[in-house]
């Protein structure tokens, strides 16, 4: 068969962006957001689209009364009427197109506007034949095996493709962790932090399955971290404050300090630290933004959550050290030892570093009052952070690592396999073979 | 989307980014595909400037017979890599140090190499079309009876470019014949499919008088393939032809022609699953107007107070 | 609406209303259990005779009457393979949602399309005319939905076609 040669196909299908490209390559050939802009009905605007069970070639029946109709209106092709990801965006910014997000939340909520959007991305993005190829889809933790089933609808009965698999994020993430230098064992259980820029979440995975009942989510991530830089830049009457110049500075100047106190004062003892960011804004108009406290202040709200918001004042170390110790005692040590991170909110220098630190003095904490209290001694608990090149997308990487592997087909359901026992056969997936 | 492109999107944008001319250099190492099995390898072996790229295609074997190495080399004859990289079957490498300064002659650079799969395939045509010509001038010469049998002309030229589908092209002193045999592997491809061949059987007769003729054929292949060896005959099997007039390839619509009779299969089945994919948002909004309708049949369930026995009442929570 | 379709779907509507008569009954067979007789099929002094209303060879409905379960299958009309096809498509796509529809059956009984199973329970919790309203509704827009989807196939063929071929 000639799906035998064919590269597979990894999607990642997130709230904010979608990252596909094929198996085998280390980075994704397109990461554009998750978004679908769709023809609106007519100059309405903010109306919804038009139900589908009215396709406007039999409501236009009339024919004459609907001559100024376009063409393609009168044969009902408004379903392909639409863009998606950065194309979506600009048409967005014309007239007649709405934006949807398909996605909510990690799961996906329009199903319509999922399908056209993985009908375009296949064959104008990946252009590829999918009869041709097999597909591994991302999935988020506790998403309901219902969305699998209708995905795998999808896949096999629109798209026909040749086999599916759909795995877990988290593990994804893992098998990423796998080109650290760190990683001895590539075992599928560890701890994940995966924070992108809705929300961070923590998750406890043993051996390859997720221990839901464990999982914690922080509604601290990517944006908030801009918004926090946003404020201190405006508290100080910047020349430029906007989101854009808020979201550079954090991505190219940001660092997770050991302790703020130390490091405000090597601020004031070195002022080199203070640097200057060029704010390009257009017309040859340039604007020069001091960069200062925020450097260090900004990734410091993952650890003292106080100092931005008021609602949720847990820092990340205690957050993930409340989730391992919810989850079974047996794994306990395997969590500890594989804390993976995984998404670009995790991309500040030292965040691991430090991230490994605060976890191991809770830790240590703990066992040492347990020593007290009992007398016995205790050989202690080993705390590791793994960070790698490949965290900014280690989701998709661990997918698209996982996929060029020669098991990797015989793990997938195939099509044959989905005419033969229906949509209920994609509920379960074997587990990778740890190699 | 109505039309499929006919380039390749990703090589064009990795290109594009790679060509600004205030672009780092980075290292590329991606495989990427294409329709009807065609595998791209974009990577910078040597140093981070220059991009090799190599293409894998199924039938280069057939294409090699109608000239593909010529056409290639007409296209991309300085970048052209002697030995392609191994597992592929052809390669150039573009010096981004050496590049064309005119940003024009970098777009046009782009373009050509983004259709590198089109101009592959394109060899037996534009070898058909070639022999077209010299059939056609020597029928003039000749006054030959204009109804000549239809099996005189060049041979067909077979392109086994899936696993189980071909194109076939043959050309004659007054047309060239395209043969793409089709195979559907499932029940509801084949259904719509018979649909859609249809459609494209009337359209001619029905709306647009100037396009090519086009005919289809269950398991019976057209008389022209006839002679050719190993034609399978089973039951799922259809031949789709279409006829090129002389209209159809004249000179300056040649190229435009070649690229959208090569994306005919692909056109075809992505348009078969966008219907599928149509009604299976019809169906999803029936299902949620069935429910609707169904859920009326449950009473309302008045919220009835609940009261203490002392009659206070329970506070909303 | 066709000469023919009005009766037929009142004939369906009264003989529904007339079965849907259901009282809850437990098992005579296995003690401690209560389920739809109509399916069980072991007592047969529980069920009553089956009906058969048909519109033409094509179209017809089968209600089985029991003590505490009726069942209706429906099958739809279908002239070409076209229709077979979307047809099948369709209902699979139903029962692929039976969980939702509580009454539908997830496998049609033998050469219909689509069957449901009423029990008394639903009839407890849901209005009778309101449940006779639903299935009539569907037959009627099943009906509907088909050809429309046909058409449409039909509509998107020849748009594709012509698209492609006036740019050769």
């Amino acid at each position: 068969m000639s799906h035998l040669t064919t590269p597979a196909v990894v999607m990642g299908n997130g709230t904010g962006l979608t990252k596909l490209g094929f198996a085998g390559n280390d980075s994704p050939s397109f990461i554009f957001p998750t978004v679908i802009a769709t023809r609106q009905a007519s100059a309405s605007g903010s109306g919804r689209p038009p139900p589908p069970s009215k396709p406007s070639f039999m409501t236009g029946a009339g024919g004459i009364s609907s001559a100024g109709g376009h063409l393609s209106q009168k044969r009902g092709t408004e379903d392909l009427d639409f863009f998606i990801g950065d194309e979506a965006l600009s048409a967005a910014s014309g007239p007649g197109y709405g934006l949807n997000y398909p996605i909510r939340h990690g799961q996906i909520e329009n199903w319509d506007h999922m399908e056209r959007f993985w009908e375009n991305s296949i064959f104008k993005y990946l252009r590829c034949e999918p009869e041709d190829h097999y597909f591994l889809l991302t999935e988020p933790p506790l998403n309901p095996p219902e969305n699998r089933e209708l995905t795998a609808e999808i896949m096999f009965e629109s798209f026909n493709c040749a086999g599916l698999y759909i795995a877990v994020q988290a593990v994804l993430a893992l098998a990423a962790s796998w080109t650290s230098s760190k990683v001895q064992d590539r075992s599928l259980t560890g701890t994940v932090i995966d924070s992108g820029d809705g929300v961070t979440h923590v998750i406890p995975v043993a051996e390859g399955y997720v221990i839901a009942s464990a999982i914690k989510n922080i509604p601290i991530a990517g944006r908030d971290i801009t918004y926090f830089v946003q404020s201190l830049l405006r508290d100080r009457n910047e020349p430029d404050s906007s989101l854009r110049t808020a979201e550079k500075i954090k991505e190219e100047f940001c660092y997770v300090c050991p302790d703020i106190v130390k490091e405000f004062n090597r601020f004031d003892r070195e002022p080199e630290r203070f640097q200057k960011y060029l704010v390009d804004q257009g017309l040859d108009k340039k604007v020069s933004v001091d960069v200062g406290y925020e450097r260090f202040l900004a990734p410091e709200i993952f650890f003292n959550p106080e100092i931005a918001s008021s609602d949720f004042l847990t820092p990340l170390p205690e957050v993930v050290d409340t989730v391992i110790q919810t989850s079974p005692i047996d794994v306990r040590r395997g969590l500890y030892k594989n804390i993976v991170l995984s998404g670009g909110s995790t991309m500040f220098r030292d965040f691991g570093r430090r991230l490994q630190r605060d976890i191991k003095h809770l830790v240590d904490a703990r066992i040492h009052r347990s020593e007290e209290l009992s007398g016995a001694r205790s050989g202690g608990v080993d705390v590791q952070v793994i960070s790698h090149k490949k965290q900014r997308n280690a989701v998709w990487f661990g997918g698209s690592l996982l996929a060029q592997t020669a098991e990797f087909r015989s793990y997938c359901h195939t099509k044959q396999d989905y005419d033969e026992y229906g949509p209920g056969i994609v509920r379960n997936f074997s587990l990778f073979n740890v190699p | 989307m109505l039309l499929l492109q006919y380039h390749n999107l990703l090589i064009q944008s990795i290109l594009t980014e790679r060509f600004s001319p205030n672009s780092q250099p980075v290292s590329i190492d991606q495989v990427i595909s294409d329709f009807d099995n065609v595998t791209y390898h974009i990577s910078t072996p040597e140093s981070k400037t220059k991009i090799l790229i190599s293409l894998s295609i199924k039938c280069f074997n057939d294409l090699k017979k109608y000239g593909v190495e010529e056409l290639l080399q007409r296209e991309y004859g300085p970048y052209i890599v002697s030995a392609p990289e191994v597992g592929y079957d052809f390669s150039m490498v573009v010096d981004l140090e050496k590049l064309p300064p005119e940003l024009d002659a970098k777009e046009a650079l782009i373009e050509k190499i983004a259709l590198l799969k089109r101009n592959a395939l394109a060899a037996p045509f534009e070898k058909a079309f070639a022999q077209y010509d010299e059939l056609a001038a020597e029928a003039a010469k000749s006054s030959l009876d204009l109804s000549v049998p239809e099996d005189s002309g060049a041979d067909v030229m077979p392109i086994h470019y899936r696993d189980e589908e071909s194109i076939f092209i043959k050309a004659s002193h007054d047309r060239v014949t395209v043969i793409f045999s089709t195979v559907f592997r499932e029940e509801t491809d084949r259904v719509f499919g018979k649909v859609f061949l249809q459609e494209f059987v009337d359209a001619r007769r029905r709306a647009i008088q100037n396009a090519p003729q086009v005919l289809y054929s269950h398991k019976e292949p057209p008389l022209e393939i006839r002679s050719v060896p190993g034609l399978k005959a089973s039951d799922d099997i259809g031949y789709v032809t279409f006829v090129l007039f002389p209209r159809h390839i004249t000179k300056d619509r040649r190229e435009n022609c070649i690229s959208h009779i090569q994306i005919f299969r692909d056109y075809f089945h992505y348009h078969i699953k966008c219907s599928k994919a149509y009604m299976h948002s019809r169906m999803r909004f029936r299902v949620a107007e069935f429910l609707k309708v169904l859920n009326r049949a449950k009473p309302e369930v008045a919220e009835k107070e609940r009261k203490t026995a002392s009659g206070r009442r329970f506070g909303a929570r | 609406m066709s000469q023919s379709l009005r009766p037929y779907l009142d004939c369906v509507r009264s003989s529904l209303t007339a079965a849907i008569c259901l009282e809850n009954f437990s098992s005579q067979v296995v003690e401690r259990h209560n389920r739809p007789e109509v399916e069980a099929q072991t007592s047969p002094e529980l069920l009553l005779n089956p009906l058969t209303i048909s519109r033409n060879e094509n179209e017809k409905v089968l209600i089985e009457p029991s003590i505490n379960s009726i069942r209706i299958s429906i099958k739809i009309k279908q002239a070409d393979e076209i229709e077979r096809l979307l047809v099948h498509k369709f209902t699979r796509f139903l029962t692929g949602r039976a969980e939702a529809f509580m009454i539908l059956r997830r496998k049609p009984v033998k050469d219909y399309d689509i069957s449901f199973l009423i029990t008394n329970f639903h009839t407890e919790q849901m209005l009778k005319h309101k449940l006779v309203d639903f299935i009539i509704q569907f037959m009627e827009e099943v009906d509907k939905e088909i050809s429309e989807m046909k058409l449409f196939l039909n509509a998107r063929a020849r748009f594709v076609a012509e698209a492609f071929l006036t740019n050769v």
